[in-house]
């Protein structure tokens, strides 16, 4: 349409929209002015003032007929055509409302788990970063043989910012940590969360802070030289109150002095995916933060803590950044064999880096496609419904027809309807969605056993609501495109001649069967995951961890929190094990850096086995290691089964020495015996450390294979970070007490964190932890099953009504109770048959994408399925059964009686 | 219900276009209109009359005005719009031309 009709043709659809009264009243008053004339024509003729009325009328050809024409043309006509079909379909689920609320239930069940789970994928795999044009923001690492995700080094970080074309800004952030706040001196330090970022990264991020100032280039030059900070937006409100005048303040960081500079804006929660920094320092204040002991953070180029991102100068293709920075690896390569020898770099976008990380998203994109099934599931069930509900309504379908209503016409009320159903089910589905959220949120505890402020990014934002909106009119459209088309193609003499309309006919139930089948198969699939999650939890967990749980009581320490050197730091944990060890109550005690099975990242160890010869495109070997003293052995029950575990002798001047455990012998002396060999810290020529014994393999992390471990003590290997672990000789928890008491003895101004029972933080890890997968798993098995239960029963039940007449007249003629039971559960039966048929193929489908993704059981877990499917199969029959027994007790005069 | 063809319906339009670019009417008015001028040959059945001057209005060609009758009786009175006219022109030279094409097929001579 051209421009200029506009101004004619606007004004009068809204006119038919908002003021339709108004003008059908019009409309009537300039026929019936027409009218009135004719009818005066004819008078004036001669007619009699009847036959000039209906001679009048006729010529008209009908008002109302000529009024729907009219109505017709109006080019608004599809969406005041909607309003109506709106209003009739409340009019007429009203009239219904037991069905109209199982319905609504039964869709939002569906949509609400589905919308809670992509919140999950959203979360953590497509929420863009918060900060302006995301799209061109990426991700560089380093890459080995063993990791591809690896951090870079500060050196190495600062030749890519400097020596590469491709960006408009290269930042860097180190691991979000543990420091210790206080925000006046004299005061108990908090641990908080705080991270230390490059002078550029407010700037090119492009991160406006909400008061004051990001960070200058220049406040990042000089190590120690400008004690800035900018507070996280969480972080200022509470503990600042939101006070602006915050600027310029003083607060301590781990003892040292710090002056805000500014506060980050709210739509900036930090660029990570579950932790929200309490607040950012530059990375050149770094000595004053815990980084690596044994390396000069600004040195060291193997001193790998930095995670690098960058920001893609418009033009640049990411293929042409790639190969820029493999070339500079090469470089890196050429230049310092000792520390880059076959590392290479690469850079990923949002997508890549996300799901290459770590593996959490995988999680939650086998929970989606479970709900995904069980809105299928949900759908099916209602498309059932609205089938059975056109079957009762084809007497109406019939007279519309009849009375000249187009197929298509009839598609979109009908359409309309499922609309309406689809909208109420969406709208009480984000409720549900919430509720899981929610759920989530509040297990939160259990899955971040930390002081950090970490979080699960899961909600039910814009994103998401959205989603749900596009699932809502998808559901409508499933569930009643093929009612809505079936009914329509109706036979209308035979439709308007009975109240039973259906004629016998092969092709009718054809569709209603596929939906039984698509039910069964779907629950039962849905059971099957439940049921595999749970065993393939329970199989990690029985695997026997090796190690006593019970008893122990745990502690962490980080004297770095207030300042300690290295030397006062290594005092402080020598004094601790020794009155430790003289404290009534205590069987043992023992310090280690990390907890078998918990949270943190292992350190690795790069070495070099005596007299190995490398292969050209290694420098070394990895293995995870853990720094521990001469008590952790015997505390923890770990069997030294060959040489010894460490002893006082092994100090600081003594010959380094090493353990490892049976995994780590085996694998690189497989004849031999290792005790007694060397291995070569970080190259052939590196320091050469003794191996004085080998201890029994135990499992030290979750969800994960047994691997390669070596011990070192902590008298040579220093770590700032320690966990003192205490056997009681009663409950563990009796040992709290004492231990505080020594502490303060030692120092009254070192916190103790996360002190707790073993036996507690285990449970949280390993039980705990998973059974919030297995809840959720398991709810939508049961869910499924329920619909899938409630969708057969209505249909053997609806069977069972429309032939109640056969039925009556089978049982007059003399058919026993078996007989009728065959006839109506039969082809029930049937259906279930191949339902778990296809259900099993299913579930099998479903084992192998958990196994490859998950948990790496390998195999097929037939326990698993000789539960769910007997089950399965009775729960089924038993839906079936119940109506159909109901078949047999009919009263053959009063079904010959019923129309 | 039939719908008149396409035919029928574009000469029916060009039509009452031309006729209220003379002057304002009404539907009443507008029928007779066309019997007297046409010397009663052509008869505009009532049924497809207010359908082709409401699609008219749609279209934005015609515009309405609710006003007295000489017999103080409330009407919907049509008038043209400047859109209207140009519609008119064209469609009247668009007639011009069949009805040319077609009096030079019918004058030929038989053989």
């Amino acid at each position: 349409m051209r421009p200029q009709h506009w101004l004619y043709t606007i004004p009068l659809r809204l006119r038919s929209l908002f003021r339709l009264r108004h003008v059908e009243q019009e409309l009537s008053e300039e026929l019936q002015f027409h009218l009135e004339h004719k009818i005066e024509e004819g008078i004036a003729r001669g007619l009699s003032p009847k036959e000039a009325r209906s001679a009048a009328l006729r010529a008209m050809g009908g008002l109302e007929q000529r009024k729907e024409e009219i109505r017709d043309l109006r080019h608004i006509r599809w969406l005041t055509d909607f309003f109506d079909d709106a209003r009739f379909a409340l009019r007429s689920l009203r009239r219904t409302p037991g069905l109209t609320a199982f319905v609504a239930i039964t869709l939002a069940l569906g949509i609400g788990m589905t919308s809670a789970t992509f919140s999950m994928v959203d979360g953590l795999i497509f929420r863009p970063y918060p900060v302006p044009h995301p799209g061109n923001v990426v991700t560089l690492v380093s890459t080995t043989h063993d990791s591809p995700f690896d951090s870079f080094s500060y050196r190495e970080y600062l030749d890519i910012r400097d020596k590469t074309n491709s960006y408009a800004g290269v930042v860097a952030n180190a691991d979000m940590e543990a420091v210790g706040f206080s925000a006046e001196p004299g005061t108990t330090p908090r641990i908080k969360g705080g991270m230390m970022v490059s002078g550029n990264y407010f700037h090119a991020l492009g991160v406006e802070p909400r008061l004051g100032r990001g960070f200058r280039e220049d406040e990042d030059q000089v190590p120690g030289r400008d004690p800035v900070v900018v507070l996280g937006p969480d972080f200022w409100r509470h503990e600042f109150a939101g006070d602006e005048t915050v600027l310029g303040k003083t607060i301590l960081l781990n003892g040292t002095k710090f002056t805000v500079i500014g506060v980050a804006p709210d739509r900036f929660p930090g660029m990570l995916t579950f932790g929200y920094p309490d607040f950012y320092v530059p990375l050149a204040m770094a000595p004053v933060f815990t980084t690596n002991l044994q390396k000069n953070f600004f040195v060291d180029r193997d001193d790998r803590e930095l995670s690098v991102k960058a920001r893609l100068k418009p033009g640049t293709t990411l293929e042409r950044a790639r190969n820029e920075l493999a070339v500079l690896a090469k470089n890196f390569e050429r230049e310092y064999p000792n520390s880059n020898r076959s590392r290479g770099a690469a850079v990923y976008t949002q997508f890549q880096a996300r799901t290459i990380e770590d593996e959490n998203w995988k999680f939650g994109v086998i929970f989606l496609i479970l709900a995904l099934a069980v809105l299928l599931v949900a759908c099916t069930n209602v498309a059932g419904l609205l089938l059975s509900r056109s079957r009762a309504r084809a007497r109406e379908i019939a007279v519309r027809l009849a009375l000249g209503a187009g197929r298509f016409r009839l598609i979109r009320l009908l359409l309309t309807e499922s609309l309406i159903l689809a909208t109420f089910g969406g709208l009480a589905g984000i409720t549900i969605g919430y509720g899981v959220v929610e759920w989530f949120h509040s297990k939160q505890s259990i899955v971040f056993a930390t002081e950090l402020p970490m979080a699960i990014p899961f909600h039910m934002d814009k994103r998401v609501l959205l989603a749900c909106v596009a699932l809502s009119v998808l559901s409508a459209l499933l569930c009643g495109l093929a009612p809505a088309l079936q009914s329509t193609r109706v036979d209308l003499v035979n439709a308007l001649k009975s109240a039973d309309v259906d004629v016998p006919g092969r092709k009718r139930l054809w569709g209603r069967n596929m939906l039984v089948v698509a039910q069964v198969s779907m629950s039962l699939m849905l059971l099957t995951a439940s049921f595999l999650m749970a065993r393939g939890f329970q199989h990690d967990l029985m695997e026997g961890h090796g190690f006593t749980k019970d008893h122990l009581l745990m502690t962490r320490f980080d004297p770095r929190l207030i300042q300690y050197n290295a030397a006062q730091t290594q005092q402080f944990y020598k004094l601790l094990a020794e009155r430790m060890r003289e404290t009534p109550g205590v069987q043992s005690e023992a310090l280690t850096q990390n907890v078998p099975l918990g949270d943190d990242d292992f350190d690795g160890v790069a070495f070099v086995p005596e007299g190995f010869q490398m292969p050209p495109d290694r420098a070394n070997f990895n293995s995870t290691m853990d720094t521990i003293d001469e008590g952790y052995f015997e505390t923890m029950g770990i069997p030294i089964l060959r040489g010894r575990a460490f002893l006082p002798s092994d100090t600081a001047e003594a010959p380094r020495v090493a353990i490892v455990n049976e995994h780590f012998a085996k694998h690189y002396w497989p004849g031999g015996d290792a005790v007694g060999k060397h291995i070569h810290l970080d190259s052939s020529a590196g320091t050469p450390v003794e191996i004085v014994g080998i201890a029994q393999t135990i499992k030290s992390q979750n969800m994960g294979n047994l691997t390669d471990f070596v011990y070192m003590p902590l008298a040579q290997h220093p770590v700032a970070r320690m966990v003192l672990m205490l056997h009681s000789n009663g409950d563990a928890l009796q040992l709290v007490q004492p231990v505080k008491d020594v502490v303060r003895s030692l120092d009254s101004n070192l916190p103790m964190l996360q002190t707790r029972a073993y036996q507690d933080f285990y449970l949280n890890q390993a039980v705990r932890g998973p059974r919030i997968a297995i809840d959720l798993v398991g709810s939508m098995g049961l869910v499924g099953l329920l619909l899938a239960v409630a969708g057969l029963y209505g249909l053997v039940a609806y069977n069972v009504a429309r032939r109640t007449r056969e039925i009556g007249i089978r049982i007059a003629l003399g058919a026993a109770s078996p007989n009728v039971l065959r006839l109506v559960l039969g082809k029930g039966l049937v259906l279930v048959g191949i339902g778990t048929v296809v259900g099993l193929a299913m579930g099998f489908a479903l084992e192998q994408l958990m196994n490859s993704m998950l948990f790496d059981s390998g195999g097929v877990d037939i326990l698993a399925y000789a539960i769910v499917v007997p089950t399965m199969f009775l729960v089924t029959v038993l839906a079936a059964y119940i109506p159909a027994r109901r078949a047999t007790k009919i009263a053959p005069t009063q079904a010959l009686r019923y129309e | 219900m039939s719908k008149p063809n396409d035919l029928v319906q574009g000469t029916l339009d060009l039509l009452l276009l031309k006729i209220l670019a003379l002057e304002p009417l009404h539907g009443w008015a507008i029928s007779l209109r066309l019997k007297l001028i046409s010397g009663d040959v052509l008869q505009v059945s009532e049924g497809s009359l207010y359908p082709a001057l409401h699609k008219l209005e749609q279209e934005g060609w015609i515009t309405a005005e609710w006003k007295q009758t000489e017999n103080n009786r409330r009407a919907k009175f049509y008038s043209l719009t400047r859109l209207g006219k140009k519609q008119l022109e064209s469609e009247a030279a668009n007639w011009q031309r069949l009805s040319s094409a077609i009096s030079q097929v019918i004058r030929l001579e038989e053989a």
